[in-house]
């Protein structure tokens, strides 16, 4: 049993196998055997589709009187047409704000009313709508459902207040050290790819964007031949079907332009600094290109980067954390999306330690990329992968969240089951291969936001002599050398 | 830190009323559970659920922020840190990589009553995480240099999580400047000033007094075998010592305000913020339930009635929230505005308070008490659906309440409350004697609250 090769892995923390001595009568000894492990099974769901085009999931679950409608449409931040940045994100907001014969105020009490919760948004490659509902309300929330995500009014009143509000969330963004960090790496990683490009717009973008966009964007890409949904919980499939051709059957279908993005840059390896005098600690963020999720190699490289700095895992923590108490927490993500993907590494620490701990960061992805890891250390990130495994499908909605990200990413249904075939079948020698063709510790780009008076002269000695610095106040995203002409 | 509430309730399954007037809620089932308790003193709740062979376990220490001493703040979270530095058969920072080795996830976190360690698992290890909870409750490692460098770790944690976010002091100013007397007064994470003047032996004083098994209770909910369980119980926590001494309780009371209070504090804010709040009563009293209600409709998201007025309608404001934060001891109803650009604080100021007078006033409309039973009904369901919702839920209950027939029980006040109790407590609470007004101004140069919208 293998989780029980690493259970008793652990055993080797203990050095010795005696009798309490000091500590009372408490004995020293090893940790207790695992009981008879319990089978684990994907619960059965149904993947369907409406004669218009509409993918449909379904999974029944009892538990609780409730049920989780989800829908997704194919097009989010990175649909935005240049220089309208913002337009997915301000869309998805505004479709709850007054849709069919109701305004927003009678959405929100509607919805509360009914003891339910609707909540919309945009990523960076999809829009949502989510609705959950008491089961016996399941057609006034589908019928509610229907009505934001086909007849959204984008009444101009509501298009100044939401476009008001979204401007005043970028000025706070932009002094918060996490978004501003965020937002950087990203434009140094991607370009003007669509990816490096702030979903949350700019001021100038927000201020430019007319109801005419609005209706045009959502013409193009709320058709449901462009869109999945999953119902989810206390309510038969027949009946959920037969809820979804009612409010959903006579929904047109589209033609969805095709989306082809340009090409990211080469890396640029800027060490770019925004600089906030009145910081305490330093955000920083280091990375580079990674790959689209739906690639060979993926597995592979995601476990490569949970022990860079995954769950299970994580040598950054191990190094930032325990070891030096340079940071509260540690961790790198190999973030992979339709179009392609980022490795990126993020941590915190105090201004004074700033150099010292960008550098561990960086030399931990020239160790994965170097060394071989080792055979327990992979095992260990794998058993946890296997052993978490149960910890995701707990609910209705991370099932559904689960069938509906294999569809979106175009990847197989039939895999969801064979999760733990996928996990152990990856090596140390995937694991090289992998690393040392997709980490390049030769092409990171690094942000640090923080009190750049306090930590720029330490930079050079460890190894970062060329860098830029901006005033916070200064960075505009969209220019090529990131200031304010 | 400090959290919104839970609550955990739930009632039996019963015919939906469904009326014509009247949207009533759906009913949750009902908690199936056993509780027992350990000739140490250890109070164990289990809560059998099949639906996924996962496992979660919470042990909480009746121990929060209120229970430190001036001087000494920020012991108890500190001491959620320490509990992770091993234990006589457990290696420091072994605890979190064992349960993550085998696939679980682990964590803690600490509020001002109590400090919770919990662990989901696959439900095989489960002697494995109660053989190490048993290990760190009698044998945790207290030493000089683990000690000094965790409190480097629950620096960074303060500046992370408080002094380098915009608004992150709010909470503390609210705090310092409503209380006077009861520990409630200083944060969660405490003064850094207080632990680097902690001894070795305060805080070998701390653990002894209070990481004893009569003040802790384990919840075990997922999938296991209830005498199986109740044996590994016994074998790995039954055998933690009794305590030598009762858990101390001398906590210091609030004294009642009678005037007032005002303050304008200056902190690097973007806009400056308006806080009303009110000094109000505990989790569990009667009155509790329609704060809930009251605060709910006054405060809680979008459709709220001070989102509503001040974000939506006058635009004095770019957010408006708040919350009656119902803890273990009297504490506050507080609502909170960000002035938008040009407008001031005082008019949020008074906006807020206008809505606090209507709700004497007027109370709430018999629509918008429905509407607030149906989110607190939805807000149980939704909340209740992992076990680790469920062993938290049943955990308050025993720990917060005295009473884990609460876990159920109050469900069922919630859905009798009725108009005339939310205005009643609205005119119990809302006197001007109650009131504490804080604006948070930003400061430094050029900043104001008139500043103009736009690039500087």
């Amino acid at each position: 049993m293998r989780t029980f090769a690493t259970a008793a892995l652990t055993l080797t923390v203990l050095t010795t196998l005696a009798v309490a001595q000091s500590s009372g009568q408490w004995p020293r000894e090893f940790p207790p055997r695992p009981l008879e492990p319990r089978p684990v099974s994907f619960p059965p769901f149904e993947v369907k589709k409406l004669a218009n085009g509409l993918t449909v999931v379904l999974v029944s679950q009892n538990e609780q009187p409730s049920v989780s409608v989800r829908m997704i449409v194919r097009a989010g931040a990175a649909h935005d047409p240049k220089a309208k940045m913002g337009l997915a994100m301000l869309t998805a907001t505004l479709l709850d704000q007054g849709a069919g014969a109701r305004n927003a105020e009678q959405i929100a009490d509607d919805i509360d009313y009914l003891g339910g919760i609707l909540s919309t948004g945009a990523g960076t490659d999809l829009s949502y709508v989510n609705t959950i509902i008491m089961k016996d309300d399941y057609a006034a929330g589908l019928a509610m459902m229907a009505d934001v995500v086909r007849r959204p009014t984008f009444l101009p009143a509501e298009i100044d207040r939401q476009r008001q509000q979204a401007l005043s969330g970028l000025k706070v963004a932009a002094e918060d050290p996490e978004s501003v960090a965020g937002m950087v790496i990203e434009r140094l990683i991607f370009g003007f790819h669509p990816y490096g490009m702030p979903g949350s717009g700019t001021p100038e973008s927000l201020q430019s964007l007319t109801r005419q966009d609005f209706v045009e964007f959502h013409g193009r890409y709320f058709v449901p031949n462009n869109a999945l949904v999953a119902v989810v919980g206390d309510i038969s499939p027949a009946d959920a079907m037969a809820g979804l051709e009612k409010y959903f059957g006579d929904w047109k279908q589209g033609d969805v332009p095709p989306f082809t993005p340009i090409a990211p840059p080469e890396p640029t390896r800027r060490v770019i600094i925004i600089d906030r005098p009145d910081a305490v600690q330093t955000e920083i963020r280091v990375g580079h290109l990674g790959i689209p999720r739906k690639h060979d190699d993926f597995e592979a490289l995601d476990q490569a980067v949970k022990i860079l700095g995954g769950e299970g895992a994580n040598r950054l923590q191990q190094v930032l954390r325990s070891q030096r108490q340079l940071t509260y927490g540690a961790s790198a993500d190999l973030n992979s999306l339709k179009f392609g993907g980022a490795i990126v590494a993020e941590t915190d620490t105090q201004t004074a330690s700033t150099a010292e701990a960008l550098r561990v960061v960086v030399d931990e992805f020239s160790r994965i990329q170097r060394e071989k890891v080792h055979d327990a250390e992979l095992e260990a990130a794998q058993d946890y992968a296997v052993g978490h495994f149960p910890l995701t499908i707990e609910t209705p909605d991370q099932l559904a969240t689960q069938v509906l990200n294999q569809l979106f990413y175009e990847l197989s249904v039939e895999e969801l089951p064979r999760f733990r075939e996928r996990v152990l079948k990856v090596t140390p020698d995937d694991i090289q291969r992998v690393a040392r063709w997709f980490v390049r510790p030769d092409q990171l780009s690094v942000v640090l936001v923080g009190n750049a008076e306090q930590f720029v002269a330490s930079l050079k000695g460890a190894g970062f002599g060329a860098f830029e610095r901006i005033p916070i106040d200064q960075l505009d995203i969209l220019s090529a050398d990131l200031k304010k002409q | 830190m400090r959290r919104l509430k839970r609550w955990g309730v739930a009632a039996v399954m019963a015919a939906l009323a469904c009326g014509v007037a009247v949207h009533a809620a759906s009913r949750p089932p009902k908690f199936m559970y056993q509780r027992l308790q350990l000739p140490n003193g250890l109070t164990v709740i289990l809560n059998q659920d099949r639906s996924t062979p996962i496992v979660n376990v919470q042990l909480w220490y009746h121990v929060g922020s209120k229970d430190e001493k001036p001087g000494r703040t920020g012991f108890a979270h500190f001491f959620e840190h320490l509990m992770f530095k091993g234990s006589r058969n457990v290696e420091p920072e072994q605890h979190t990589s064992i349960v993550a080795s085998v696939g679980g996830q682990a964590n803690a976190y600490t509020n001002e009553d109590t400090t919770v360690f919990w662990q989901t698992v696959p439900s095989q290890f489960l002697p494995l995480v109660l053989w190490m909870e048993g290990d760190r409750m009698a044998t945790l490692r207290i030493e000089q240099d683990t000690f000094v460098r965790e409190r480097e770790v629950v620096k960074e944690e303060r500046r992370m999580r408080i002094e380098n976010q915009p608004y992150g002091r709010l909470n503390e100013i609210i705090y310092e400047q409503a209380f006077s007397t009861h520990p409630y007064r200083h944060p969660v994470i405490g003064s850094m000033e207080d632990l680097n003047a902690a001894t070795l032996a305060d805080v070998r004083d701390f653990y002894a007094t209070y990481y004893v098994p009569s003040n802790v209770t384990v919840v075990i909910s997922g999938d296991f075998e209830i005498d199986q369980t109740i044996n590994l119980v016994n074998q790995y926590l039954g055998r933690v010592p009794k305590a030598l001494k009762p858990v101390p309780r001398d906590i210091p009371r609030e004294p009642p305000q009678k005037a007032e209070k005002r303050v304008v504090v200056e902190e690097s804010v973007p806009l400056p913020a308006v806080v009303v709040g009110h000094h109000i009563t505990y989790d569990g009293h009667p009155d509790a339930y329609p704060l809930h209600i009251l605060a709910k409709v006054l405060s809680d998201g979008q459709s709220s009635r001070i989102y509503r007025k001040l974000v939506y309608e006058s635009g004095l404001a770019l957010t408006a929230f708040g919350q009656a934060n119902l803890i273990e001891h009297p504490n506050l109803l507080y609502t909170v505005a960000i002035v938008n650009p040009g407008q001031s604080p005082a008019a949020v100021e008074k906006a807020l308070i206008a809505e606090l007078d209507r709700m004497k006033a007027e109370g709430v409309t018999a629509r918008e008490l429905q509407r607030s039973k149906n989110q607190f009904a939805r807000d149980y369901i939704l909340g209740r659906e992992t076990v680790q919702q469920k062993a938290t839920h049943l955990a308050h209950a025993e720990v917060l309440h005295a009473d884990i027939a609460t876990a159920d029980g109050e469900f069922d006040i919630f859905q009798n409350i009725t108009q005339a109790d939310v205005q009643r407590v609205a005119k119990t609470y809302f006197t001007p004697e109650s009131r504490v007004v804080i604006h948070i101004m930003p400061k430094g140069p050029g900043a104001g609250g008139a500043r103009p919208g736009g690039q500087p």
